[in-house]
């Protein structure tokens, strides 16, 4: 059993659709399996979800396991969970791959309770040392400080922050593999009644090109909006720190930061913002960053392309102004 | 109700942790606070209890320091504290963690012969964010768990929680017993009142060590039996800072950033 070399990769979907990670994890699981001999095995559970299966085995996976039937169409952990021990048992992965999203991060330790497997949670990196051993980078303090981990067990698992990883560039034809997994009743203690919507746009901060994010130092809820005119006029996507989070002044799905979306936009642009560590660790893998501050010696200009030193609210109008022109001009 | 909260005791997380010259966290300076997604946690069995009434039990693995922390919780709603420390402990990891708390619970339970119907603990301590305790526990315990609450109702046999989502939130039922792990609930936890304060400081702490546990296996905590390991500590690479404008006036300062960024083309 321990010998066995491959990688399974739960691709949770959502709205019939691969999540984002879930692609991307592909990347990182076919690296390690080439190395190691072995092969990639997608896990897609849920109801009539045939193309997204379809799209996993187009993406990188050698094989994926689909588990339809009208029992998965709603998420219930226990019995994800259930049917993902199930197929490790089968399977005897040497590592499992889940995709760092909010039920992602509930399903690992769950599993890992039930296969006493070491896991690493929020794994930005992964490589493999001259020994042969998977090496996995985690963040610590709020990303302060990188931790590279092993895990001893077998098997492992390893939770996959979101936009850390490229997705795969050729596309593949793995196989797809229908089966049928029986789960037992009492494994259910807990039901999801009802889930609700409060935001109905899509904010999409991990694939947008140009982010204006606002912080405290926007003062307020209407000079807020500044942030929000910049970002509508260059087409890009608002962000926030925590503070302007707490402060009322957007919803939380804005946030950017180790605690919100780690995001790689071609411009990002901080309003009143400090540059934290928590904050600048979502925003590294940015192209050109513009920051905007009046406090001379705020951690945020040492990560800045263009820093300017001056009152957000005065010069935001300003800036706003003279793209406008450009952009007529063009 | 009879309820357990789980509380870890963490370096203050508005202080910026570095290395120090040996390669390891600086934590000398950094006052350790209760992980403040357990303080919400208590908050929220606090105002459970003060709604259907219950005791609450707090319990913390650590050193002897996390006694201060214990004595708080006492101050803002706990009604019993227990530390968990023995040497045989130290630097376990969250299977050891979990094995330890899980035998704690069932040694309280067993010497005051009364079960717990409900497991606080956070949706994650803030030193490395895992968010694997909780459920674990439950996986552990066999029995449900819900995480990222910001609101709890109970009835006779099931709690009804709702569970933060990144669009909303979900509705969700569990039967009881069960755990459950804590978000930041539209609530901050209370400050304790001075009386609170003086009753809490009379309170006993108790102590929980190795040999007070059954059932604990060896093989499962310690330094040296840990399922991951860290190899190496180091500080993310910086990027290189680029050009700081500051002109006479934030009309040029924002006019020269402007022209900067057409000349890099960037929008
Ligand atoms: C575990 C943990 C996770 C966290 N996760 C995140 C996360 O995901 N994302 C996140 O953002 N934060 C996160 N934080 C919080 C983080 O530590 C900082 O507190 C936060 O990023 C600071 O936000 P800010 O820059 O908006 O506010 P502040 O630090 O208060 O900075 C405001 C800045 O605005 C400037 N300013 C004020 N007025 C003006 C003006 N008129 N013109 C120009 N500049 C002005 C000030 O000089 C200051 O630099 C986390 C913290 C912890 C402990
Ligand atoms: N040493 C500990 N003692 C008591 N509770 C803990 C301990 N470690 C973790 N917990 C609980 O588990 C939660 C999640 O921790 P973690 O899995 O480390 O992110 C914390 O918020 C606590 O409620």
């Amino acid at each position: 059993m321990a010998d066995c070399k491959d990688i399974m990769v739960y691709v949770e979907t959502a709205e019939g659709n691969p999540v984002k990670v879930a692609l991307e994890m592909l990347s990182p699981a076919k690296e390690l399996a080439d190395a190691k001999g072995g092969k990639v095995i997608a896990v897609v559970i849920g109801n009539n979800i045939h193309d997204a299966a379809q799209k996993i085995a187009q993406a990188g996976a050698d094989q994926v396991l689909m588990i339809d039937a009208p029992e998965y169409e709603k998420y219930n952990m226990d019995v994800y969970a259930d049917v993902l021990a199930n197929l490790m048992k089968e399977i005897s992965p040497e590592v499992l791959f889940i995709g760092g999203t909010q039920d992602g991060k509930d399903l690992a330790p769950i599993l890992s309770s039930k296969f006493e497997a070491g896991c690493a949670s929020d794994v930005m990196n992964i490589k493999i040392d001259d020994t042969g051993k998977i090496v996995f980078t985690c963040p610590l303090y709020g990303g302060t400080i990188l931790e590279d981990i092993e895990i001893t067990s077998f098997p492992k698992i390893a939770v996959l922050r979101s936009g850390a990883f490229p997705k795969l560039e050729d596309s593949t034809t793995g196989e797809i593999i229908e089966k049928q997994v029986s789960i037992s009743n009492d494994c259910i203690h807990a039901n999801i009644v009802e889930t609700v919507k409060e935001i109905a746009e899509s904010v999409n901060l991990e694939e947008a090109e140009v982010i204006v994010s606002g912080g405290r130092g926007m003062g307020n809820k209407d000079d807020f909006k500044m942030v929000e005119d910049l970002s509508n006029l260059l087409g890009g996507v608002v962000g926030a720190t925590r503070p302007a989070i707490e402060e009322g002044w957007i919803s939380k799905i804005h946030q950017v930061g180790q605690s919100g979306k780690i995001v790689a936009p071609k411009l990002y642009i901080a309003c009143g913002i400090s540059g934290a560590t928590q904050h600048i660790s979502g925003i590294m893998n940015s192209d050109y960053i513009v920051a905007i501050n009046k406090d001379e010696d705020a951690p945020i200009f040492e990560v800045a392309n263009v820093g300017i030193v001056g009152d957000v609210k005065k010069v935001l109008p300003i800036m706003i102004e003279e793209i406008k022109k450009i952009k007529e001009a063009q | 109700m009879n309820i357990l909260v789980c509380i870890k005791q963490v370096p203050d997380d508005s202080v910026e942790v570095h290395l120090n010259a040996e390669g390891k966290p600086d934590l000398k300076n950094i006052t350790p606070v209760v992980n403040a997604f357990d303080t919400y946690a208590l908050e929220m069995a606090a105002r459970l209890k003060e709604s259907s009434e219950g005791e609450i039990t707090v319990v913390c693995m650590g050193d002897a320091s996390a006694k201060n922390s214990l004595k708080n919780c006492l101050a803002v709603g706990a009604d019993y504290a227990f530390l968990i420390n023995d040497a045989a402990f130290e630097d376990s990891d969250t299977r050891g963690i979990t094995h330890v708390l899980k035998n704690a619970a069932k040694k309280i339970e067993a010497d005051t012969d009364k079960k717990f119907d409900l497991i606080f603990c956070g949706k994650e301590a803030t030193d490395a964010a895992l968010g694997q305790v909780g459920p674990m526990l439950a996986e552990e315990l066999g029995v449900g768990v819900i995480t990222n609450l910001i609101d709890i109702q109970l009835d006779t046999d099931k709690v009804t929680a709702k569970q933060e989502t990144e669009e909303g939130y979900r509705t969700v039922e569990s039967k009881i017993p069960c755990v459950v792990t804590v978000s930041k609930p539209e609530y901050d936890p209370r400050y304790p009142t001075i009386k609170n304060k003086m009753a809490a400081r009379k309170k006993p702490i108790g102590n929980i060590t190795m040999s007070d546990m059954t059932n604990i296996k060896a093989e499962k905590v310690g330094k040296e039996n840990t399922l991951v390991n860290a190899i190496k500590l180091y500080e993310p690479p910086k990027k290189e800072a680029g050009v700081k404008i500051q002109e006479e006036t934030d009309e040029d300062s924002a006019l020269k950033a402007v022209a900067m960024m057409a000349e890099a083309k960037v929008f």
